[in-house]
């Protein structure tokens, strides 16, 4: 029904599948249940991180501030003794960082690259501010919900499910989510059509936000510990993930499956290099390559061309 | 809460006797009066013609109802309140469905989503997508148009999307109905759809405003006709009180023929451009055409024909998929002239290009007046030479130019459309360009101001050069050019003399299916 607006293409789909026979040919205990549990663990993070940065480039926009906001997040629920209060006041940084991106941007007028980088810088250095090594303390709860599992199956894969079933809601079952496909393919034309646009841009920072800090949390839970710098990497990779998921960068088309499919790409990359035995360096330069050949292919087919 | 179609609103409460009061409304766009104490009521129950030139204020008007703009002055009154209208939605609570002139149709949404944007029906906080599709439905077999509410409107066809448009406009719960120049994109069936529809709101006591310059749809179809004229009121009659011809004295104001300067009797000048095949995009069929010296040809045609690419390809901004061109030179010899190389070569070959958006793509804004058209001069320079001011020509240009402005060191971001214009086209005089490209000659310039440039151009061509001139509008292609072809689909389909052509014979060319309509007011 939506094939248009979903972008997912044969490459999308093509490139999991591909990486995946790969491995499980050329390296013998890649299917191993623990290397399995193993990939799923390390890539919930990005999968929800990326959830939020789709809902932003649906809107044509950018978020760069969520590995920061990844960081303090968990650096928040590090240094706080009790769990529950650490959780409520990182989810509050969520949304206020996702207002002042999301205002800036569109009401302010100020270009998502700049807002974003921005704001990226500041809370990385808030971050530090807070915990400036790695360490703090996250309570056992937290890191049972993380580690465990339930019925088999591992915890992190409920996160993962409860963030896209969230994410699937909002795009397809409400108001919003209609809305910011349609922002996002004309914000003029949304507008006339009473589509109050500048507010649906302010939504889609707040729930990239949002999301962010639940990444942020889920692997403080799942190291126990909290880290200035462990979501400096999402920016770029839950971009990446975004472009190679067939979401528009300009804005209006994209799918949770592709985003999915996104995520699962650079996490079996990510796990090849290591059973590989290669450097670890090679994952930014691959994800580098990544971003630009995925936005390559996609430039030519912009919204209502 | 959503009152979805027709039909359900028709019961609804007494409606007010003049649901629309606009009194002393004024609307400036920078330094340009768009509107000026401009005062108008609207009856319900009735279908009232907004009409005018292009330019008149027609769509300002109405974009001040729909919300889109806020006036600078005077009160709007719906339904008895005076109302300020903070935007588009304000509008729609206030009972004012607009369908706009630009298409607001969202390609990645489907039919269903498209119509009922901005009043989704909802349970449980949640969309109901059932509720949805049912009243998608519904509205599309009220109107009577067959097409799926589940297909994705990036798949519709132009006049498809327009009646998507039109369903969503007619289908609101609303009291006062504008439609904005509607029919463009409709064939006759679709037309005869869309006044039936019409008739009904009226039959309902709604108040429909109805934005057209087409007379004979105006004088079919209205009970109502205001007229105006450079953002001016001019008159409000009874449809049934004029006859065409003075309708169209209350639009010109005056003689056609005083804006426009005199045409040569014969432009029998040798050819300057020989257009033997010309393909602007890929898949587009290839097209042939010849410019003579001493000639201004237009190029006319419904919006979005691919007039754009024509003028575009040739100048070089749109690389043509392919081209055989001959150009003459100087000493009257043909010279290749292929613009896929690119616009620098093309200007060097005396081909240039005045485009339509000239704030974006033609001027420097921040620049004086003199720098923006020295730089004509400049091409062929190296970077490392410093840039000359060659003041005697500037001067002369600018002085052929009759620029109203202070002195030469004014920025060219303040002057007027007009006078904006004139540098575009003294910096191509100031290049000793012979070939000019003009994109809508005069959008965005003021009546007094048009005249001015109507004689410029036809003083270029008379000292030499040729003009190519895409405009929308169709008095201006036959009081300005010698010869106007027409463009449909990407193909020229009519070649006419200006001198014998009217606007109807032009617009059944751009239609061609349409063509009954004009049969009918002839």
């Amino acid at each position: 029904m939506k094939s248009t607006r979903s972008g997912v293409t044969p490459y999308t789909i093509g490139l999991p599948i591909l990486l995946f026979s790969v491995l499980a040919v050329a390296v013998p205990n890649f299917l191993d249940v623990q290397n399995l549990t193993n990939i799923s663990a390390q890539i919930t993070a990005l999968l929800i991180v990326t959830l939020g940065q789709m809902v932003v480039a649906l809107v044509a926009g950018i978020d760069l501030s969520v590995g920061a906001v990844v960081s303090l997040a968990a650096c928040i629920v590090a240094t706080q003794p009790n769990p529950l209060v650490g959780i409520l006041l990182a989810l509050a940084l969520g949304l206020s960082v996702g207002l002042v991106n999301g205002l800036g941007v569109a009401l302010a007028g100020i270009h998502p690259l700049v807002m974003t980088l921005s704001s990226m810088t500041f809370l990385q250095g808030v971050a530090y501010l807070v915990l400036p090594i790695p360490g703090g303390k996250v309570a056992p709860i937290l890191g049972e919900m993380a580690n465990g599992s339930l019925w088999g199956l591992p915890h992190p894969l409920l996160w993962c499910a409860l963030c896209a079933v969230l994410v699937a809601l909002l795009l397809h079952r409400s108001r919003l989510g209609l809305h910011i496909f349609a922002v996002g393919a004309n914000p003029h034309s949304a507008n006339l059509n009473g589509v109050r646009a500048w507010g649906v841009v302010v939504a889609a920072y707040v729930v990239c936000s949002l999301l962010a800090v639940v990444a942020g949390i889920y692997l403080a839970a799942r190291v126990s510990s909290g880290d200035p710098t462990m979501g400096a990497s999402f920016s770029l990779e839950s971009l990446t993930a975004v472009a190679l998921g067939g979401v528009q960068l300009t804005g209006g088309i994209g799918s949770i499956f592709g985003v999915v499919t996104g995520a699962l790409s650079l996490g079996l990359i990510t796990n090849g290099i290591n059973l590989f035995g290669l450097s670890p360096f090679l994952r930014g330069t691959v994800t580098g390559a990544l971003l630009l050949t995925a936005v390559c292919l996609q430039r030519r087919k912009a919204v209502g061309l | 809460m959503y009152a979805p179609v027709i039909a359900a609103v028709a019961d609804a409460a007494e409606p007010h006797p003049h649901p629309i009061v606009v009194r002393g409304i004024s609307k400036r766009f920078g330094s340009t009066a768009a509107l000026t104490d401009v005062s108008l009521s609207g009856r319900a129950g009735s279908i009232h013609a907004i009409t005018g030139e292009n330019g008149a204020g027609k769509s300002t008007l109405m974009k001040l109802l729909a919300g889109v703009h806020r006036p600078d002055a005077g009160q709007i009154v719906v339904n008895g309140r005076p109302t300020i209208l903070h935007g588009p939605m304000e509008a729609r609570r206030a009972g004012i469905s607009t369908v706009f002139q630009e298409l607001t149709v969202l390609p990645n949404l489907t039919v269903g989503e498209n119509l009922m944007l901005g009043r989704e029906p909802r349970r449980f906080g949640l969309l109901d997508r059932k509720r949805m599709l049912d009243e998608a439905h519904a509205v599309l077999a009220l109107i009577g148009i067959e097409l799926d509410p589940r297909r994705a409107c990036d798949t519709l066809s132009v006049g498809e999307q327009q009646l998507v448009e039109i369903a969503k406009g007619v289908s609101a719960d609303a009291s006062v109905f504008i439609f904005d120049e509607p029919t463009a994109a409709l064939n006759r069936k679709e037309v005869d759809k869309l006044e039936a529809l019409l008739h009904e709101l009226k039959a309902q006591q709604k108040l429909v405003f109805y934005i057209s310059h087409r007379l004979d749809e105006i004088f079919r179809l209205c009970d109502t006709v205001t007229v105006l004229k450079d953002g001016r009121w001019v008159a409000t009659e009874p449809a049934r009180a004029l006859d065409t011809d003075q309708l169209i004295t209350l639009m010109v104001g005056r003689p056609l023929q005083a804006l426009f300067p005199p045409r040569r009797p014969e432009a029998d000048g040798g050819i300057a451009l020989d257009v033997r095949s010309l393909t602007p995009t890929r898949g587009a069929a290839p097209l042939s055409f010849k410019l003579r010296t001493g000639e201004i040809v237009g190029l006319g045609g419904l919006e979005g024909q691919g007039q754009r690419e024509i003028v575009r390809s040739l100048a070089g901004v749109l690389r043509p998929q392919a081209s055989d061109i001959w150009k003459a030179d100087a000493g009257g010899t043909q010279q290749r002239f292929d613009p896929a190389t690119g616009v620098v070569k093309a200007v060097a070959q005396g081909v240039g290009l005045i485009p339509e958006d000239r704030k974006l793509e033609g001027l420097y804004l921040e620049l004086p007046i003199a720098d923006n058209i020295g730089l004509g001069r400049l091409r062929g320079l190296g970077l490392w030479r410093k840039a000359p001011r060659d003041w005697v020509a500037i001067e002369r240009s600018a002085e052929r130019m009759q620029l109203h402005a202070r002195d030469l060191k004014q920025e060219v971001g303040a002057l007027s459309g007009g006078n904006q214009q004139k540098v575009m086209l003294g910096r191509w005089l100031a290049a000793g360009v012979d070939t000019l490209l003009v994109e809508q000659p005069t959008r965005g310039v003021d009546v007094g101001a048009k005249a001015e440039i109507y004689a410029l151009l036809r003083e270029f061509v008379d000292n030499g050069g040729t003009i190519l001139a895409v405009s929308s509008d169709l008095l201006e292609l036959i009081g300005l050019c010698d010869r106007i072809l027409m463009v449909r689909g990407g193909a020229i389909v009519g070649d006419v003399p200006a001198a014998s052509a009217t606007e109807e014979s032009l617009l059944a060319l751009a239609l061609a299916e349409a063509l009954p309509i004009l049969e009918v007011a002839a």
